[in-house]
């Protein structure tokens, strides 16, 4: 059941999540943050079967963070989705494939643009302006199909998220009450209040 | 069982009424005309049963039939329209109008709602005002005037084609210019003989032989089809709307 | 629902004279939901080679970065650049290594092939999931809307077309099959490819 949407903007990324941590119907956790911040420029919204996601997700976090150690330097988001979505790949075809869904969000430094990723646990990796994983999908793509633009200064940018978000808790049955926004842009990540 | 025992297991059987017999329908309307076309292939499975099965019926002068899926339904369900419109003559002294035929056979197609006819059905023909039409049916009846429509085993590879040279769909008209709303009877014929020799090369249950009916609305000249090669007048009067079949043959592998 | 449907899209490949055009709509799905109208499944493999993948939106890239991979090894091993045949039977047989569990790919194969005599000949190729190749003299297709394509190729499609000509061909041929094709569309791109030089347009298509 979760609900993660991303949008680019004029030199920036927004990621959001919803932070409930269900065990079947019941919450658990109301507060869990499913951003990960890979490293200085780069930021990963995961979703999909429990216990693969953190477990994936701390294991993407670790590697990139080595290479930061080794190379001083970290990896550009392009090369980052690369390896994450390789990784993924490689799972599925494995014994036991991880089934966490992704978004990437990153600021590529040496560009100076902003980037967004969709990638799923198939491996699937798609450039998008705007994305969306779960059932938020339905609601958010086709709002952001009339409502983005890849040009909006930051504020314009968390207004349309925040119509998708009003959106999906005025008409999915299996709203979320809270979400985690984060944004990644030329002085890197942060955490946005709504 | 092993231990030599008759235990009583379930069984099921099950009787499948329905087969599916190949071959593949068209119609094209035009201003005062309208050709209707099937492939006489039938096949089932990948025998070929028949090299000259026509699916293409004349009902009266000014409507023809095409039907195309399961062929014993076909056969049946054009011989309770023809009995209908047999009945509608005898009680009114008049030929049916093609729209009200189209009617007839929705519910005709849906009285069998629960167990249907397992044929798709195009109806091609001149309406009351001269103009030429197309009628196409799902197998329970819901139906749509049309300009044109294929049916069939290759409909997937005929009808995106038919999109393009009839509706002009994904072309742009010269500049100051239209499309055309309907094409002259020549154009139509031989969109009509390209659609089928391009199935027959890519479809495995099209082929053996075509069957192009033309319908041409009352006081119109035959100009260019007397001329046609195997056209044959099928028409009971001459100062109705006329019925013409035109015969081609198609690759036969 | 098949896997090679499951992202949808197509690719079709044609003859001319004294070239050869690849084309392919830029969807990607996940079944019905549209997730992208720029997925570029075609690639460029040399300057006179490209290659279009349609198939499940993972292998595209996994293939894609595989070809790449051994098209570099072989220039690196050969010191001179692959050639059209030679890479349609490269690909047939990195498909077929996986012969009983495939990449769910059927790749298309367009180039200019270089002759003894110094020219250069049309080439194209399509293949199977499983690496069967088909060397096509008029056309070859693949996707979801592979059945459409074969049907309107079959009618628009003549020999010896000029390039600009052709790119019109192979056009109307996309557009008009990906719009009876529910998981194909959303736009389109075509390259047409000659002995020295790739001309690459991109096509707007309906959005429903």
């Amino acid at each position: 059941m979760d609900v993660s949407f991303a949008i680019t903007g004029k030199g920036y990324v927004i990621l959001a999540a919803d932070t409930t941590a269900a065990h079947s119907i019941i919450k658990v956790k109301l507060d869990e943050d499913k951003i990960k911040e890979l490293s200085p420029h780069l930021l990963m919204a995961y979703s999909g079967e429990p216990g693969d996601t953190v477990q994936f997700a701390e294991y993407v976090e670790r590697n990139i963070r080595l290479y930061q150690i080794r190379n001083l330097y970290p990896l550009r988001p392009s090369s980052a989705a690369s390896w994450i979505r390789r990784s993924l790949a490689d799972s599925l075809r494995s014994r036991k494939p991880y089934s966490v869904n992704l978004l990437l969000g990153g600021y590529d430094t040496t560009t100076h643009t902003p980037h967004l990723y969709w990638m799923d646990y198939l491996g699937t990796l798609v450039d998008v302006p705007f994305a969306a994983h779960g059932y938020g999908s339905y609601f958010a793509l086709s709002l952001l199909d009339r409502y983005h633009d890849p040009e909006a200064p930051l504020e314009e940018g968390l207004a349309v998220l925040k119509r998708c978000i009003d959106e999906v808790t005025k008409r999915l049955v299996v709203a979320q009450p809270k979400y985690k926004v984060k944004v990644v842009d030329k002085d890197g990540v942060r955490e946005v209040e709504l | 069982m092993p231990d030599g025992s008759f235990a009583q297991q379930p069984q099921q059987r099950q009787f499948n009424p329905y087969t599916e017999n190949g071959g593949t329908i068209l119609a094209i309307a035009g201003a005062d005309f309208t050709v209707i076309a099937g492939d006489t292939r039938q096949s089932e499975g990948y025998s070929i049963q028949t090299r000259y099965a026509p699916k293409v019926f004349r009902l009266t002068d000014r409507a023809v039939l095409a039907v195309n899926g399961f062929a014993a339904d076909g056969n049946m369900f054009v011989k309770k329209v023809k009995q209908r419109l047999e009945w509608y003559r005898h009680a009114h002294a008049k030929d049916m109008p093609l729209r009200a035929i189209a009617r007839l056979i929705q519910t005709m197609l849906y009285a069998q709602r629960f167990f249907p006819y397992y044929v798709y059905n195009i109806l091609g023909g001149i309406e009351e005002d001269g103009s030429g039409a197309v009628y196409s049916f799902d197998p329970v009846g819901s139906y749509e005037r049309e300009a044109c429509r294929a049916a069939g085993a290759a409909q997937a590879l005929v009808q995106p084609f038919l999109d393009n040279q009839i509706y002009f769909k994904n072309q742009m008209a010269a500049a100051g210019q239209s499309h055309p709303l309907h094409l002259p009877l020549s154009d139509v014929l031989a969109i009509v003989i390209d659609s089928f020799t391009s199935a027959t090369e890519r479809h495995i249950e099209v082929g053996d032989g075509l069957e192009m009916y033309v319908v041409l609305a009352k006081g119109r000249s035959s100009q260019g089809l007397d001329g046609l090669r195997g056209a044959q007048e099928i028409s009971t009067t001459n100062d109705g709307d006329r019925v013409f079949v035109i015969r081609r043959e198609l690759k036969k592998d | 629902m098949s896997i090679m449907q499951y992202n949808g899209g197509s690719v079709i490949a044609m003859v001319g004279k004294d070239c050869v055009a690849i084309a392919s709509d830029l969807r990607l799905g996940v079944q019905s939901l549209s997730i992208s109208a720029n997925y570029q499944k075609i690639f460029p493999i040399t300057d006179r080679i490209y290659v279009g993948l349609p198939g499940l939106g993972t292998d595209v890239t996994t293939l894609h970065e595989q070809f790449r991979y051994r098209v570099n090894m072989y220039t690196i091993k050969e010191e001179r650049e692959i050639e059209p045949q030679t890479f349609a039977q490269l690909v047939s047989s990195t498909l077929y290594e996986r012969r009983f569990g495939p990449y769910f790919i059927e790749p298309v194969v367009a180039g200019m092939q270089k002759l003894p005599t110094g020219g250069f000949a049309p080439f194209i190729a399509a293949t199977d999931l499983i690496g069967c190749l088909n060397f096509a003299k008029d056309f070859v297709v693949a996707g979801t809307a592979s059945e459409k394509l074969f049907g309107v190729a079959e009618g628009l499609w003549e020999p010896d077309l000029e390039a600009e000509d052709l790119f019109e061909t192979i056009s109307q041929t996309l557009l008009n099959a990906v719009d009876r094709d529910a998981f194909s569309g959303w736009g389109a791109v075509v390259h047409v490819i000659t002995k020295d030089k790739v001309v690459t347009r991109t096509l707007k298509g309906r959005m429903d």
